[in-house]
């Protein structure tokens, strides 16, 4: 008793799995030319069971790769379910020695068109429980409890199934009966993987079109085609040198600072449970660690969206006179990702502050960005400063950002800065550190903190009136 | 009282198509699960013509049960002078016969692809499962006979074709029968509570396919210590009695 009418425009349809029937038409072929023996049980011997390395010969010699590769594919069979394990039969991988595997029943194939149904497995479950009551293991019991409260108002016709199918199972004959409940067993050990496995099956998001179904060449398919195709052709494209040469130099740069690449210093807290890397990573950390140093040369952005670049950089423009580049930059930004409400009451303090002629901190942009932003700013929303804020970060990415590299507040940074020794901890010492696990600082402690810093900020750095300055300068003297 | 008397004489007359609807979805219950035991021997070591003409003969008997079993609880379910237990039952039958219809439906697309894959004429590409012996008697237990009766003849390959014709069309009348049953009856699945036990009683522990199952997994091992118990067990009782035969001829 399933929705099968579902009209809403979402994604229902699995995506296509081409590769199932190319293994498909490899397994018939594996008929002929594997070598096949009897598994003898007691006084019944069940035929058609291959060895591991029969698998693994015939397929290097079918497809001519090396054993490495055929060890692969081979493990590919029995992890979609062409093939089963007989011993060990949760682990689905293929052991290149005499264990012994047997060829699925076409009925369990896995297939891309119908999806694994959860009242099948609850009537396996059922079954399972049935034969031998107590038999279900602990993840398979959380699933029958599971699907007991999801389907409960089909339970009364699983439980009648289950013991209907067990009673025409034991019509057969006895070798059958086995075979029928390794097949099934191992069927639900691909579709229903046991914890920490994972099943070969899983295909992340569903589709919004059928993969199956042949779409209708109407008009409105014809005229899709078209815009696609004029579009495409209107795109401005990138040579494969180009954009090649720009991967190529992107990864030489981050190699080191890639956390699955390089070893991260001192030690990665979620192995070795110490924090210490955190630590001295913080938002608001006196000295900075050598990599993070490193990182902010790569390129303006770098610096600007790590908070302790940004204050690095304020500190040594607070030097060169020229704060309100970056203030403005802050201010736009502020605007583009603050509340709504706020947006007007940012426009016009924006407006006064940076753009008004005579402005107290007086951004130098151009005629025909300043004019753009000036009107746009009579009804402003969120992206009215977008133009003057590019033209910004272009400036000072050009000019300021080369005089910081080579400026000596980067380069007592950069010797003041602590490359920690790597952690080497003992297993003793590793239990220790599990055990001493703590919370970090609550996360609101740390807004309030940025809060305060912020309010310091905005106190300190208001517009510096060079009257007042020089009203000082005079008074000392 | 005379109201308790009409209803208890009410309630021995509408037991009676209670029961009858449950007997029918049961008979679907049973067929259905049968013919998933023949579909799982389709492309496999077993797969021959009798299989298929088993196939289609429990097919067409779950056909003609489906279509009782819908009219029947259609006019149940329309009924609007049922009283409220009874119509929980029959909305607990109408979930357990949509259910079994979707299962078959399942299982028929699945018979069809395969049957469209493999051919039985070329028996040479079938899959070596492991199967031996026929699913004769899970076929004869479905359609409820004694004994099929064993029809020869080669099956050709027109009648095969003709054969898948005919399932494509019972699986479009299927699809259309749920497709109805969606729309037009109007049985709310979430006031629907199941009334078994979580748990299915073990119907009887089937010890035999258990020791040859676990025996799968850890060898002889395990079934060689118990044959040497058994024998133990034999001599013991051997030495007994010879004692007690001693003892008889000495007294």
């Amino acid at each position: 008793m399933t929705i099968k009418l579902i009209r809403d425009h979402g994604q229902h349809y699995r995506p296509r799995m081409a590769c199932l029937q190319k293994l498909e038409a490899m397994v018939l072929e594996m008929q002929s030319g594997v070598k096949s023996s009897e598994q003898k049980l007691n006084i019944t011997s069940i035929p058609h069971v291959i060895t591991g390395e029969d698998i693994l010969a015939w397929i290097a010699n079918h497809m001519k790769v090396d054993t490495q590769e055929a060890r692969t594919m081979g493990t590919m069979l029995v992890a979609y379910g062409f093939i089963y394990p007989l011993q060990d039969h949760k682990r689905l991988i293929l052991k290149p020695d005499g264990s012994l595997y047997r060829f699925q029943t076409p009925y369990f194939w896995p297939a891309q068109k119908w999806k694994v149904d959860d009242t099948d497995y609850a009537i396996y479950l059922a079954k399972r429980n049935i034969r031998k009551k107590g038999s279900l293991d602990v993840y398979e019991q959380e699933n029958y409890n599971k699907l007991h409260k999801w389907l409960n108002y089909k339970w009364d016709f699983i439980v009648m199934q289950a013991k209907e199918q067990y009673r025409a199972g034991k019509e057969r004959n006895k070798a059958d009966r086995v075979v029928f409940d390794c097949q099934e067993r191992a069927f639900w050990i691909v579709h229903r993987p046991p914890p920490r496995t994972h099943s070969a099956m899983d295909y992340g998001v569903d589709r919004l079109i059928d993969p199956n179904v042949e779409e209708k060449k109407t008009f409105d398919y014809y005229k899709r085609i078209i815009i696609f195709t004029q579009q495409a052709i209107m795109r401005p494209k990138v040579k494969s040198t180009v954009s090649l040469g720009a991967l190529v130099k992107f990864m030489t740069t981050y190699k080191g600072h890639d956390p699955f690449l390089a070893p991260c210093l001192p030690s990665n807290p979620w192995q070795t449970d110490d924090d210490t890397y955190w630590e001295l990573n913080m938002r608001s950390v006196e000295t900075p660690t050598k990599m993070r140093v490193e990182r902010w040369s790569f390129s303006f952005f770098e610096l600007l969206s790590d908070p302790r670049g940004r204050a690095d950089f304020k500190v040594f423009l607070k030097k060169e006179f020229s704060g309100e580049n970056l203030a403005f930059w802050e201010a736009a930004e502020e605007m583009k990702w603050g509340a709504a409400s706020s947006i007007n009451e940012q426009a016009q303090t924006i407006f006064k502050t940076f753009l008004a002629p005579g402005a107290p901190r007086w951004i130098n942009i151009d005629g025909r960005t300043m004019g753009l932003t000036v009107k746009g700013l009579e009804h402003p929303h969120r992206y009215v400063l977008d133009a003057a804020q590019t033209h910004i970060f272009m400036l000072m990415k050009k000019d300021t950002f080369y005089r910081y590299l080579k400026s000596p507040v980067y380069k007592d940074m950069q010797k003041k800065s602590l490359s920690p020794a790597p952690h080497t901890f003992t297993d003793s010492q590793l239990e220790q550190n599990a055990r001493n696990r703590k919370p970090g600082i609550d996360p609101i402690i740390i807004w309030q903190q940025e809060e305060e810093e912020r309010a310091k900020a905005a106190a300190a750095a208001g517009p510096i009136d060079i009257k007042k300055l020089m009203a000082s300068k005079l008074d000392r003297k | 009282m005379p109201l308790s008397n009409s209803k208890v004489a009410d309630d021995g007359s509408s037991a009676q198509p209670q029961r009858e609807g449950q007997a029918m979805v049961d008979s679907l219950t049973k067929v259905v699960a049968c013919y998933r035991h023949l579909a799982s021997c389709i492309g496999g070591s077993t797969d021959s013509t009798s299989l298929r003409q088993e196939l289609r003969q429990t097919r067409e008997h779950a056909q003609t049960l489906a279509v009782s079993c819908r009219n029947h609880l259609t006019a149940r379910l329309r009924d609007k002078t049922l009283s409220e237990e009874d119509r929980k039952e029959t909305e607990l039958q109408w979930v357990a016969f949509s259910s079994c219809l979707e299962l078959f439906h399942a299982d028929m697309c699945k018979v069809y692809h395969m049957g469209s894959c493999f051919s039985v004429a070329k028996k040479s590409a079938m899959v070596q499962t492991g199967l031996q012996g026929g699913a004769t008697e899970v076929a004869a237990r479905a359609l409820s006979m004694p004994n099929l009766q064993e029809q020869n003849g080669e099956q050709t390959a027109s009648m095969e074709g003709l054969d898948q014709s005919q399932l494509e069309q019972e699986i479009a009348q299927v699809d259309r029968t749920l497709e109805d049953m969606e729309m037009k009856v109007n049985v709310l699945r979430w006031t629907v509570e199941a009334k078994g036990p979580q748990y299915a009683d073990p119907v009887s522990v089937d010890s035999a396919s258990l020791a040859l199952l676990s025996g799968d997994e850890e060898g002889g091992f395990c079934d060689r210590s118990q044959m040497f118990v058994l024998l133990m067990l034999c001599g013991v009782a051997l030495v007994a009695v010879v004692l007690s035969v001693c003892v008889v001829y000495l007294a």
